[in-house]
């Protein structure tokens, strides 16, 4: 790739050596590109703090010298991306789920159907739903918290399963296996989320 | 009044000082970084920091802000409007809008619009221009110099809507707006880069009518908004009510008319800001006295506090830390003077807080470091502030369910696209609805704006695959772009704001306020001569093309060279008084001409014929 501006070779860089401009994102750049850390389950914190703060200083258009619309421009998509990175790669979960839509599975949208979920995950999900609904109306706050402690330690299990399924998929990617695994786990982990947002909903909606 | 020390005019800023500004509920203030360091300006009588945001609209035309207009508030409640920045972004038919003030509303329309007198119904985004041309009038007093791009801080919590009409507000009065920075932001940079802190802040800021927290971390030169939190519906001015609706319980008086509820706020609030002091006070109003302790009154807007406290413990989770883990607490805002309010703070959080910079000022001078900082090319590099988008966007989909497309505290800029198809046969257009906050319901959230996709090609239902992106940019203000992944054809997409103003319109007031301003006076006049001009030039280009057989040579060689001097100066002039001499010049040397004119029109109307060319 060569410079938009000055047509020296970039070579994918985000700001191109020989004028400093920035650069348009390359195709195929994954968000651990973005960040410039190395693919995988874990990350370390720091080093992902450090990046985020070292490319904002960098690429964000409010630095100096960003005056040319299509430097501008460039600068901000560039920020946004790496604003995506950060948000998405920062806690394991959405890590997670990132990482299983690189082996081709994206849960957030429709392909999330093409996974089947065993009934008895399904029931026992159902069952936790009306166990909460009904400590609710008879105002029971202690059962509410119990419930909820109970899928937050399922959810933490669904979370490791899912981790250790994802890093056997990133050591062999052909492995069949170790994507259904990840996939199943992310999924239960997602009916978990739903539980505990509705289990906390109540303290949360009293401030908007 | 400014010392000579701002008297010096800096040469590389050819666009003027950027200038922060703190567009408050209650008190507006404008700083600027002088010599380096922030300092906020005298902006009303007596050289006060503080300009009340009261905007009394007279009879005359005229309009009056600050302290004079708050006293008129009293005699002419309609007119005066006050703590206009709770209706900014707001319909007519918001709960909250019906609720506060004495004011008179125009039915109907999607934004809110005061009747006042001396004029047309104002929006609050005009009232709030008002407050803003009076701010910049001052400080290019104080500064000794033009101020052209401002800074204007907002609550976190204000939603696009609000945000929106901020950045319009700021437009209409005649400044480039650099960046909306929320307002606790604006404090942690007060802080931060004062003190030369590093660490986790959290920022509690309670103004006179909403309650904003942040959690922001500042290392190695970037200040990260961490989670941002609040409540836009809660002040200190609610402490008043409390203390307002325990007075007329004690003394049984059922139904107050809008001068008595006026009087007795007035009473509550003076009798709150004394128990910051005292033990005790004795609150009159009505006729009437009422004893209050100190003790009491915590009690009374302890529920009040509370609901602060659910909003930071969210943004402590949001933020993903414990309040172990903070270095300070700022406090922000007139209300954290209640002694209440910094107990509860402590409490929370379990240290003290940090106040000693003026919690009234802080934002202002907040705000002028990050103006600073975007204009002086030596500060750019120094601070970096990398901030968040306080509530969830997201899209209306089947059943009136929202889904979340940008989460809230999203670190801005952010992008986001999603997938629409379309469900029938040959449909050429899709309706989309935007809508802004954390319930799953659209009708529990706020409605942004709905638009249409529009110029679809035909094609079988579930076909056709358009690509709807959502930008946020660093003020936190969302625009929309469309393309149909298929074809690649771009999607004509007409943005209507729920509760907003469309550009049509921002530009239409734009030129309207060209002829109120008091500083556009200059340009009003030149406006004024403009269009004698084309009056002018009109009629003598047709009398000369009508009546040429009237004209000796010589005079028509001098009628044509001062119509050819106004038609120049009517384009080029930049001073209203060349152009009214070149105006009267030609009114002049065409005298005899148009009195012939005028003669042959009398006979011929003599002789009984119609002539309506004259």
């Amino acid at each position: 790739m060569r410079c938009w501006n000055c047509q020296s070779e970039v070579g994918g860089a985000e700001v191109c050596p020989s004028c400093g401009k920035v650069q348009p994102v390359a195709p195929g750049t994954t968000l651990f590109d973005v960040l410039g850390l190395r693919r995988g389950v874990d990350v370390d914190k720091p080093e992902l703090e450090r990046a985020y703060r070292e490319r904002s200083l960098r690429l964000h258009p409010d630095r100096a010298g960003k005056d040319d619309p299509r430097e501008r421009r460039l600068s901000l998509e560039r920020t946004a991306l790496l604003n995506e990175a950060y948000k998405t790669l920062r806690a394991p979960e959405p890590r997670a789920f990132y990482l299983l839509t690189l082996h081709g599975l994206d849960l957030r949208k429709d392909e999330g159907r093409a996974v089947t979920v065993p009934p008895n995950v399904l029931e026992e999900v159902l069952e936790l739903r009306e166990q909460l609904d009904a400590a609710r109306s008879a105002g029971d706050d202690e059962q509410v918290s119990a419930l909820s402690d109970r899928v937050r330690v399922q959810s933490a299990a669904a979370l490791s399963t899912a981790r250790s399924a994802l890093g056997r998929l990133e050591r062999d990617p052909a492995d069949a296996s170790a994507r259904e695994e990840a996939a199943q786990a992310l999924v239960r982990l997602r009916y978990h989320h739903r539980f505990l947002e509705a289990a906390e909903g109540d303290d949360e909606e009293e401030v908007s | 009044m400014a010392g000579g020390l701002l008297q010096i005019h800096d040469p590389l800023k050819p666009r003027g000082h950027a200038v922060g500004i703190d567009l408050g509920t209650t008190n507006s203030l404008v700083a600027a970084v002088v010599e380096g360091k922030p300092r906020a300006f005298p902006v009303d009588e007596g050289g006060s920091l503080l300009l009340p945001s009261v905007v009394h609209y007279a009879q005359d035309g005229s309009v009056i802000v600050g302290a004079r207009a708050r006293v008129l508030a009293g005699s002419e409640p309609t007119s005066t409007i006050a703590s206009v920045k709770r209706f900014m972004g707001k319909g007519p038919e918001d709960a909250e809008t019906r609720a506060l003030g004495a004011y008179r509303f125009l039915k109907g329309g999607s934004v809110v619009r005061f009747e006042v007198k001396g004029g047309p119904p104002v929006t609050p985004i005009e009232v709030s221009a008002e407050i803003l041309r009076t701010l910049k009038r001052r400080a290019e007093a104080a500064l000794t110099g033009k101020v052209e791009q401002a800074v204007i801080t907002v609550p976190a919590y204000f939603d696009d809507a609000q945000r929106q009409a901020t950045r319009d507000a700021g437009r209409l009065a005649g400044l480039e707006v650099l960046r909306l920075l929320n307002e606790p932001t604006a404090a942690a940079l007060a802080y931060g880069l004062d003190k030369g802190r590093q660490g986790l802040f959290a920022v509690y800021d309670l103004g006179g009518g909403t309650f904003d927290i942040s959690i922001l971390e500042l290392v190695e030169g970037v200040f990260q908004v961490k989670s941002t939190g609040g409540d836009s519906a809660l002040g200190g001015d609610d402490f008043d009510r409390a203390i307002a609706a325990r007075f007329l319980e004690s003394h049984g008086v059922a139904n107050p008319d809008a001068a008595q509820i006026t009087e007795l706020l007035a009473a509550a609030r003076s009798a709150k800001e004394t128990l910051t002091r005292e033990e005790t006070t004795e609150l009159s109003a009505l006729g009437r006295t009422f004893a209050v302790s100190r003790g009491e009154m915590e009690s009374w807007i302890s529920p009040l506090l509370q609901r602060t406290g659910v909003a930071c413990r969210r943004a402590l989770k949001d933020a993903g830390i414990s309040r172990e883990e903070l270095d300070g607490v700022i406090l922000v805002g007139g209300s954290t003077r209640v002694p209440a309010v910094r107990n509860f703070v402590a409490q929370l959080f379990g240290k003290e807080p940090l106040g000693d910079i003026d919690p009234d000022q802080v934002v202002a001078l907040g705000a002028a470091v990050q103006a600073d900082l975007l204009t002086n090319r030596e500060r750019q590099d120094e601070v970096l502030l990398l901030d968040v988008i306080p509530l969830s966007l997201g899209l209306e989909t089947m059943g009136g369910v929202v889904e979340k497309l940008i989460p809230r505290n999203s670190a801005i800029p952010t992008a986001a696209a999603q997938v629409f198809t379309t469900f029938q046969d040959g449909q050429n257009a899709l309706d989309v609805h935007v809508v802004q906050g954390e319930r799953e319901l659209v009708t529990d959230n706020r409605s942004l704006s709905r638009f249409r996709l529009s110029g679809i090609p035909p094609m079988p239902a579930g076909m056709a695959r358009v690509e709807v992106r959502f930008e946020v940019n660093a003020d936190g203000i969302l625009s929309v772009s469309a393309k149909e992944l298929s074809t690649g054809v771009s999607q004509a997409i007409t943005v209507k704001p729920t509760h907003g103003l469309t550009d049509e319109e921002i530009e239409k007031m734009l030129l309207d306020s060209i002829e109120h301003a008091e500083e556009d006076i200059h340009l009003r006049l030149l406006r004024e001569q403009q269009i004698a001009a084309d009056q002018i030039l009109h009629d003598a280009r047709k009398q000369l093309a009508a009546f040429s057989d009237l004209l000796p040579e010589e005079e028509q060689h001098q009628i044509k060279a001062a119509v050819a001097r106004v038609a120049e100066l009517r384009d080029s002039a930049t001073d209203s008084q060349a152009l009214a001499d070149a105006i009267k010049a030609l009114d002049d040397v065409s005298r005899p001409f148009v009195e012939r004119i005028m003669n042959r029109a009398v006979g011929t109307l003599l002789e009984g014929r119609q002539v309506d060319e004259v």
